[in-house]
């Protein structure tokens, strides 16, 4: 029973953090239907920078994204305007070869400027943790957590309750009809490349301490981040958050029961048989482009 | 294809003229292993469109099967180099079986994650393996003089059966369906494509020859573990290599591997060996996608046929016209189409509301309403491009409320859209041939560009008067004919029934009277037609009876001179005041 417990705390405390790793993703696509194959690179990215300042200053890793966040939403803003909306016109296979090929642009530049090893930030509190009854709850897992939850309630008010969110949300549902009440959708988008960017600059940090990277990992991410959303539904942060736990779950609960080894396999696996079940994803709206007009 | 011929027999020729060339063969025969996998790519990603990054998984997964069997039975890999191909085409069936249903982005999704979860099963699965240690295969059984001269005559064979194989199918009504997919999905469902069955078969038609290919690669190497055989960088060189060369040609992925693979050569040679390299190949896509994104040879051609001027607007030609006969068996008079109680709501908003509605066999019958009635929600209902929340459809006797689009298709229901939806990029008469008239795999596996469909689409494109456009890009065409085109599209699949949305709209004036006497011709020999129209005279002096629609629901029927003058109707399009001036 203890063990059963200790499982699913643990599992959730990591899904809440993939939650915040797949919630820009999939709100880039929930407004521009971009699959962002780069953002696992991004979280790299901010990884390594994070501990290169955690290891030259001290600073705590999970602080250090109030360096990080704002430096990704302008590498966002500025790859929206300058890259992706060269290619807004032409077909929707085109914005995932682009951003592959920054993916490899970003593991490159990293290759080539901090070496191809494996790193991890190991701040004090690195191999504590709480005790609750028979429930161990480690110190950079729950602040991860904290800090991911902190994040995503942050970002559901910007998007519910600010002019800017529910000028994200008009774009992401009916352009046409946003671009006819006064929401560019050029500005909206970028903004929204940019808000889902700058995720990744808390994520990106949180990572660093849990989970050692080097420059291809970014593969390892992606493949679950996506994989996340594909089950949640794409573009519903609902489905983000839900998709999140239930890899979080399946991660903890094989590692329990059977072998960590098999994890990342059985989350594949519920994957496809959501996707047998419901073509959609869990939360997915069927989207406007599956019927004929 | 006749200038491929001299450097093709180069290639052949090579090993013999300079035998002791080993480094030089080594580079071409890697090559060729690229243009094996580019090639295999381009028939998923190229023609029907669907984008894989994890394509080098299935040379993997043919690597680790001569491996394994290898290592059981002794079998030599070549031998065993078809089994791989089989095991791959066996994974992608069932990947696809899941993945494909839907239209959009969840595909590329996986293919992104089948890498890593190909990684993690040949890791951890190791009684067969062998995990992370992974399989050292047996050395090349031939003397060593011969060095590496049969595995670049075993893998330019494979380019050649690919390259022949992928030309093959861009030949039949297969490989013409699957550029319609990628041009339009809706529209090729509703021309009788089954578009599930041909994506998930492209996709198993992708993957063969780079599955047997995977087994010489491995025994090429002689050694195989999860990393290598299953990383990332082999799918980024083959999404570069169709890529550059040209996405969803026959040469380009071709003409791209060898660039791709020499480039990768002199990259390791002269720029740092393989780390930067990854570098390298993102810089590369990223600048393709954005500066050439339709690949060298189309952006060639392109150059090449701008310089040829062609003459579109013939209206006088456009007006001229064959008779044709098209084959509708005899039935005894009746409805042929009946919708019952039909309800489609999008959220709040209640599109068709109850509508009962029955058409009779034979007839030209109108449905006419006001904007936003829906009118082309109920089309949508019938051919099946979204489904009803309620109601039952009948079509010739048979229930279709539950069959996709591409089977009401094949049981003789076509449509055309309000706005014209041709395959813009394809050839007239590609787009002719694409719509399948039933669901046999023979009819889907005919030939598409000569014998009797070609000939069939040339006629009916005589009937419509466009005859001369046969080769002409479809996009290219004035908007008056395309109608005329997407009809004749229409006709290739001998339908009993066509539902015709606003054929008038945004069309020449003296196209529309060509476009009535068609609708008549057909019409007198057995084809029945619905039309959804808002030119008002067309309707009465083409159809009868006629249906008002308004709001989700018919609300009157009737020959058109009583249509004309019914109060609920005058109501339904003026208003109340319109009714109180026409009565006093």
């Amino acid at each position: 029973m203890t063990q059963l417990a200790q499982a699913v705390a643990l599992g959730v405390l990591i899904g809440g953090v993939y939650a915040l790793l797949a919630s820009g993703l999939t709100l880039i696509f929930g407004v521009m239907h971009v699959v962002n194959v780069a953002h696992g690179a991004f979280l790299v990215l901010v990884a390594m920078l994070t501990w290169w300042m955690w290891r030259h200053t001290g600073i705590d890793p999970i602080v250090a994204s109030v360096v990080t966040t704002p430096l990704m939403f302008g590498l966002g803003w500025a790859l929206y305007r300058g890259l992706v909306v060269r290619i807004r016109g032409s077909s929707a296979s085109m914005s995932v070869l682009l951003t592959f090929g920054l993916a490899l642009t970003v593991e490159g530049v990293l290759n080539v400027t901090a070496g191809n090893k494996f790193r991890s930030a190991t701040p004090g509190y690195f191999e504590e943790s709480y005790r609750i009854g028979g429930v161990s709850l480690p110190k950079p897992q729950l602040y991860g957590f904290l800090a991911a939850v902190a994040v995503l309630a942050l970002l559901y008010v910007v998007l519910t309750r600010t002019w800017t969110g529910r000028a994200i949300r008009a774009t992401a549902q009916n352009p046409d009809g946003a671009a006819l009440v006064g929401v560019g959708a050029t500005a909206t988008a970028s903004l929204a490349f940019a808000i889902g960017t700058a995720t990744t600059g808390v994520g990106g940090s949180i990572m660093s301490v849990l989970y050692p990277f080097f420059p291809a990992s970014h593969y390892d991410w992606i493949s679950r981040l996506l994989g996340i959303i594909v089950l949640g539904g794409l573009g519903s942060l609902p489905g983000a958050l839900v998709g999140a736990l239930v890899l979080g779950l399946a991660e903890t609960l094989t590692a329990t029961y059977a072998s960590l080894r098999w994890s990342t396999l059985v989350f594949y696996v519920v994957i496809l048989g959501v996707l047998l079940v419901r073509k959609q994803g869990l939360f997915g709206a069927r989207l406007r482009e599956d019927v004929a007009a | 294809m006749k200038w491929a011929a001299v450097p093709l027999a180069a290639l052949v020729l090579y090993p013999v003229i300079r035998p002791f060339d080993t480094y030089q063969q080594t580079v071409l025969l890697l090559a060729f292993l690229l243009a094996v996998q580019a090639v295999s790519w381009n028939i998923i990603s190229g023609y029907a469109g669907y984008v894989s990054l994890g394509h080098s998984a299935f040379l993997g997964l043919g690597s680790y099967t001569a491996g394994i069997v290898g290592v059981h039975t002794g079998l030599n890999p070549f031998l065993a180099a078809p089994l791989g191909g089989i095991v791959a085409v066996l994974g992608a069936l069932v990947l696809g079986a899941v993945v494909l249903r839907t239209r959009g982005h969840a595909f590329v999704i996986i293919t992104i994650a089948l890498l890593l979860a190909m990684q993690v099963v040949a890791t951890n699965w190791s009684s067969l393996t062998n995990g992370s240690n992974g399989i050292t295969l047996e050395l090349p059984f031939w003397s060593r003089d011969f060095q590496n001269v049969p595995f670049y005559y075993f893998f330019l064979l494979l380019m050649f059966a690919t390259i022949g194989f992928s030309w093959a199918i861009r030949r039949t009504k297969f490989g013409t369906g699957l550029v319609a997919i990628r041009e339009d999905e809706g529209k090729a469902a509703a021309i009788g494509v089954d578009t599930t069955r041909y994506k998930i078969v492209a996709f198993c038609c992708s993957t063969f020859f780079i599955g047997t290919a995977g087994a010489g690669y491995a025994y090429f190497l002689t050694f195989l573990n999860p990393v290598g055989a299953f990383g990332i960088l082999g799918s980024v060189t083959i999404v570069l290599s169709a890529l550059v060369g040209g996405r969803g040609t026959l040469w380009g992925p071709v003409i791209g591997a060898f660039l791709v693979q020499i480039a990768s050569e002199l990259a390791t040679v002269y720029g740092g060996g393989s780390q930067s390299r990854v570098l390298l190949f993102g810089v590369a896509l990223v600048l393709v996608v954005l500066f050439l994104p339709a690949g060298l040879l189309p952006a060639i051609s392109a150059r090449v046929r701008r310089k040829s001027t062609v003459e579109y607007t013939d209206q006088a030609g456009a007006l001229a016209s064959a008779r044709v006969e098209v084959s509708v068996a005899a039935a005894a008079p009746g409805p042929i189409l009946e919708v019952r109680g039909a309800a489609k709501r999008f959220g709040g908003l209640v599109a068709v509301d109850g509508a009962d509605l029955t058409v009779q066999r034979g007839s030209i019958t109108a449905l006419i309403g006001p904007n936003g009635s829906g009118k082309t929600t109920l089309f949508n209902l019938v051919t099946g491009a979204m489904r009803a929340d309620a109601g039952e459809i009948w079509f010739d006797g048979r229930r279709i409320d539950r069959l996709p689009p591409w089977t009401r298709g094949h049981l003789g229901l076509g449509r055309t859209f309000q706005v014209t939806r041709l395959f813009k990029s394809m050839t007239v008469l590609q787009n002719m041939v694409a719509p399948l008239p039933d669901g046999r795999w023979r009819t889907m596996l005919a030939g598409a560009v000569r014998g009797h469909e070609a000939d069939r689409a040339r006629e009916l494109l005589g009937f419509v008067g466009l005859a001369r456009f046969a080769d002409q890009p479809a996009g290219s065409l004035s908007y008056g004919q395309q109608k005329l085109v997407e009809l004749a599209q229409v006709l290739m699949m001998e339908p009993k029934l066509v539902l015709l949305d606003e054929p008038a709209g945004g069309v020449n004036p003296s196209l529309v009277g060509r476009i009535c006497d068609i609708v008549r011709g057909l019409n007198e020999q057995g084809v029945t037609f619905l039309v959804v129209e808002h030119n008002i005279p067309m309707v009465l002096g083409l159809c009868d009876p006629v249906v008002v629609f308004s709001r989700g629901k018919p609300i009157a029927e009737g020959p058109p001179q009583a249509i004309r003058a019914d109060p609920v109707v005058l109501d339904a399009y003026l208003g109340e005041e319109a009714i109180a001036d026409a009565l006093t």
